[in-house]
């Protein structure tokens, strides 16, 4: 206890604290967390106690028992597994293609005069945050069968009936729509580390601009562009909202992980015991991508200190 | 080796101008020195040399060849930036290593060549270290390595030497005044420190607001500076704003200066150390109102008065004749008026 | 909806030099102009298609609409349905951020002036939502709400703590950073120095100061909120329908009525918009460029 009190306050609740009777201690403890305990509390309650709960279905049986039937079932059923590879393959896609597209611009952008750089960052910024079920619907407005780019299409004479928006391809574009713009957003403070003296210094040491790329610019920003990718990967392959308005309920459409969880929601077809197993393995996803994204950031920045 | 010319060369950021015609021959193995105070432009004359800005007028030239188009890894230089701009992902080793790997040199021949720098700039036991590890004149050290380790014809120095200790200073500005020799490199270097300027270069320039103000070995340029700007920027000089009367300057009590000037004041520039003592009458009453020793010499400042009020003036003087002087005695000075340099005031 | 810049800023990131804008500033070449063009106009398309949508009268096999009207406008607006979901999408997202604002601003200010141990706790439970998508938090909250609160399920009192609860993590960065930035340590010394007790060195010197992060961590919950539609549909389902659950069902179902769909997403559109460019406008001071975006994205 008196430990603690030394941890926690600076020196002027130390001295106090160890004279102070158990009671006391008790009371100058909750004092030094009182304010922060509504939060504390609520967040608890609602996002790890749900993680746990999930964590506890996903070996239980039906009998309330712990059971690995629920993992094992899962892993074994071709669904699943159909649905595991599709998200991740989709997520890999999504990140892959984020980053080939959003590192030059997000280049660009960080070097741009200062009113073209808001211009687009603003464009960018919105439809980083469009991806929802709004999005869903754009896309069908512009792409679908309906839409206007199927449309034009279709005006100069070429038979192009609109993307299916349940395939793979329709997926990756509606989910580049936002993650292309997020990886901007998320790469471009990295992009002013880079700075201009050394591309100078390079210069005057008589390298190429493929020189400099190789030697300094690709190893600086390697560990931050590959930090950025896991995050968008795991975005992705978390992504509920427009994955469910592209694809939803139709039967035989392409399999995600969150749609077959939003499936468990109104069906019975499928066992609902894959759902807590998906959960959790995306959960397992998410503690993986923000230790290795920490630790990339730590080794990253190690030569800045 | 290259003889660097610099022709009509201006640079505009805006309304201002950062280098204002700026013409200077540059022979082949020469160090120039660039003094001048902050702003004046050094670092865009050195930039503007290196190809990393394009000047808004004139030519640069290397070895009669214009170079103004020709992009900066393409040139025969080395450079040490202002703020050394290692590579932070790099070691000092990698460093040092960058300007020969790009140059595609050999492995062994370019481990060879920076041990050699290492033990140079004296190194050796931080190689392995990445630059945020080590202190600022460590950081400026590699900086030089690396700018010298392709034997670059033509030397950019921007205040390489500013965050080194005293010590380690005098070392490698002596070093690297051997070194420019001995590989008979031609060589501009930036510098704030006078000392520095005039110990080092075959020619020292000074420059002012985008100009060069002066060009001129460091003897001549300490004797006889040719503007106010240049004398007041060499040597300690005592800056005295006095009254022209009939083509004649009275410095004080009998001597006076004759001159050409025509205008009613002027700048009269005496070197502290030429306000001598003098023991007959012929000297000047004045009082010590204070003194700073500063080792082998000892500052005094002085006033004397005359009939256009107290002049006050620093003489530097050796402290080993001079311990028995207080603030506050009156002693006798002279000056000698060949020892005044007479600008319009 | 989350200024991103702090994602990466907040634990094991260091001052990150100020963007310089020199390089020569070199003018992109085809490729990056060819880049950039391409986004943009990516970016673009399927806003047009919405924009056009809403205001065609029909629109059978032209690039664009056969003709033009407001009438969608001015139907939706009028409708009951539509209203009902718009005030409830509201008033859920205002009442999202004025929870998060209730709950983070005391929680920080006492980690900064009184208990430091707080921090890692918090920066933990901020780490959670970030990372998680939501569908697995509302899908674990399923259950444990049927177990201990059955009454709860399907209301806006299970709802909205669990909007608070994705959201705190933006909110916390948001007023972390500007309560770090005005020195609230040395703000609250010099108020106790002047005699004045916790509530009025809260209310009178720390919070005039550190407004515009409140503000921002208020905008930040409140874009969440409006965009998420797990939770909303997973907790509560049709009996709680907000602006994006509504624009789901309505383009799920069989007759999907397209201009009245683009109705409402160039509604969410536009709160979109004004949340960006308030967020941004309040980060201005700030050297990273202003990112604003939805949580992740992701789980919205
Ligand atoms: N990129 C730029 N944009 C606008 N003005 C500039 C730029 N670079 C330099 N200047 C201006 O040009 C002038 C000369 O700058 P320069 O860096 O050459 O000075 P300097 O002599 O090297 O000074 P110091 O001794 O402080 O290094 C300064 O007034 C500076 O403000
Ligand atoms: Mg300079």
């Amino acid at each position: 206890m008196s430990h603690h009190a030394q941890a926690t306050g600076s020196g002027r609740y130390t001295a106090a604290a160890r004279t102070l009777s158990i009671g006391e201690r008790a009371k100058a403890l909750f004092v030094d967390w009182s304010l922060a305990l509504p939060l504390i509390v609520m967040a608890s309650l609602l996002l790890i106690a749900p993680a746990l709960s999930m964590v506890w279905s996903s070996f239980a049986g039906e009998d309330g028992h712990f059971t690995l039937a629920n993992w094992a079932k899962t892993f074994s059923s071709a669904a699943s597994q159909h649905a595991m590879e599709n998200s991740l393959l989709l997520a890999a896609t999504v990140a892959t293609l984020s980053t080939l597209f959003g590192t030059p611009l997000s280049w660009m952008i960080s070097r741009m005069a200062r009113w073209s750089r808001s211009f687009h960052l603003g464009i960018l910024n919105v439809a980083a945050n469009f991806s929802g079920i709004g999005l869903g619907f754009a896309y069908v407005a512009a792409l679908g069968t309906y839409g206007m780019v199927t449309l034009a299409f279709q005006n100069v004479g070429l038979g192009f009936t609109g993307l299916p928006q349940s395939s793979f391809t329709g997926l990756v574009l509606a989910y580049c729509y936002s993650n292309v713009p997020l990886f901007v957003l998320l790469s471009l403070p990295v992009m002013s580390l880079l700075r201009d003296e050394w591309w100078e210094a390079a210069q005057t040491s008589a390298a190429t601009r493929w020189q400099f790329w190789r030697y300094i610019g690709a190893p600086v920003l390697m560990p931050f562009i590959l930090a950025d990718w896991l995050l968008i990967f795991t975005w992705s392959a978390g992504m509920y909202g427009l994955p469910v308005a592209l694809v939803g309920e139709k039967p035989g459409a392409f399999r995600l992980v969150t749609v077959e969880m939003y499936r468990s929601l109104y069906g019975s077809f499928f066992g609902d015991h894959r759902m807590p197993v998906y959960a959790v393995l995306l959960m397992c996803l998410a503690a993986v991508s923000l230790l290795t994204n920490r630790w990339i950031m730590r080794r990253g920045t190690r030569w800045l200190t | 080796m290259s003889t660097i010319t610099i022709e009509h060369v201006s640079k505009r950021y805006g309304d201002k101008l950062a280098l204002d015609d700026v013409s200077l021959n540059v022979h082949s193995g020469e160090l120039i020195a660039l003094l001048g105070s902050s702003g004046c432009g050094k670092t865009t004359l050195l930039r503007a040399i290196a190809g990393l800005i394009d000047p808004s007028a004139g030519r640069i030239l290397f070895d009669g060849r214009d170079v103004t188009a020709v992009p900066t890894r393409m040139r025969p230089i080395g450079m040490v930036f202002q703020s050394y701009s290692l590579f932070p992902n790099m070691t000092v080793r990698q460093n040092i290593a960058f300007p020969l790997k790009v140059r595609g040199q050999s492995t062994a021949a370019i481990a060879r060549r920076v041990d050699e720098l290492l033990a140079l700039i004296g190194l050796g036991e931080w190689a392995d270290r990445h630059p945020s590890q080590l202190s600022g004149g460590q950081q400026q050290r590699t900086a030089l390595a690396r700018a010298l380790a392709p034997d670059p014809a033509v030397l950019l120095l921007d205040e390489p030497l500013s965050a080194l200790d005293a010590v380690v200073r005098l070392h490698l500005r002596d070093e690297i005044r051997r070194i420019q020799q001995s590989i008979r490199t031609t060589a501009l270097l930036v510098t704030h420190d006078q000392s520095e300027a005039l110990a080092v270069a075959d020619r020292v320039v000074v420059m002012r607001q985008g100009r060069i103000e002066q060009l001129a070995t460091p003897a001549s340029l300490y004797e006889t500076p040719t503007t106010a700007f240049s004398a007041s920027f060499i040597g300690n000089r005592n800056a005295l704003n006095l009254p022209v009367r009939d083509g004649r300057i009275r410095l004080c009590g009998t001597i006076e200066i004759a001159t050409a000037l025509t205008t009613p004041r002027a700048l009269v520039f005496v070197r502290s150390e030429d306000v001598r003592r003098s023991n007959d009458a012929s000297g000047q009453a004045a009082t010590i109102e204070n003194r700073i020793f500063e080792g082998s010499t000892t500052r005094f400042y002085l006033t004397i008065p005359t009939d256009d009020g107290p002049l006050h003036v620093k003489a530097d003087w050796p402290s080993r004749e001079t311990d028995e002087l207080r603030s506050g005695d009156t002693i006798n000075v002279v000056i000698d008026p060949r020892d005044a340099h007479v600008f319009p005031g | 909806m989350v200024d991103l810049t702090r994602a990466q800023e907040s634990p094991a990131f260091p001052a990150v030099a100020r963007p310089t804008v020199a390089w020569g500033r070199p003018k992109p070449g085809f490729f990056g102009l060819l880049l950039l063009s391409v986004t943009v106009f990516y970016i673009f398309l399927p806003m047009i298609a919405v924009f056009l949508y809403g205001l065609a009268t029909t629109w059978t096999n032209h690039v664009t609409p056969d003709g033009y009207t407001l009438a969608h406008w001015r139907d939706s607006l009028a409708d009951g349905r539509f209203r009902v979901v718009l005030g409830r999408s509201l008033a859920l997202a205002i009442g999202t951020a004025v929870l998060d604002l209730l709950l983070v601003t005391p929680a920080v200010y006492w980690q900064r002036v009184r208990n430091p141990r707080i921090r890692p706790v918090i920066e933990i439970l901020a780490a959670i939502p970030f990372s998680v998508p939501y569908a697995v938090i509302a899908f674990g909250l399923l259950p444990l709400s049927g177990t201990y609160a059955p009454s709860l399920q399907g209301t806006l009192w299970l709802l909205l703590p669990a909007h608070a609860a994705v959201a705190f993590s933006f909110a916390y960065w948001a007023i972390d950073s500007s309560m770090a930035a005005s020195n609230v340590v040395g703000l609250s010394e010099a108020a106790r120095t002047c005699g004045a007790n916790v509530a009025t060195t809260l209310t009178r010197v720390i919070l005039p100061n550190i407004m515009p992060g409140l503000a921002s961590g208020a905008v930040l919950a409140f874009g969440v909120s409006f965009n998420e539609v797990a939770l909303v549909q997973i907790l509560c389902g049709n009996r709680f329908e907000t602006v994006p659950l509504y624009t789901l069902n309505l383009l799920k179902s069989t007759d999907a009525d397209f201009n009245s769909l683009a109705v409402m997403t160039g509604i969410t559109f536009a709160i979109t918009l004004v949340l960006s460019v308030l967020v941004v406008s309040l980060n201005k001071g700030r050297a990273a460029a202003g990112g604003t975006t939805d949580a992740k994205g992701a789980p919205a």
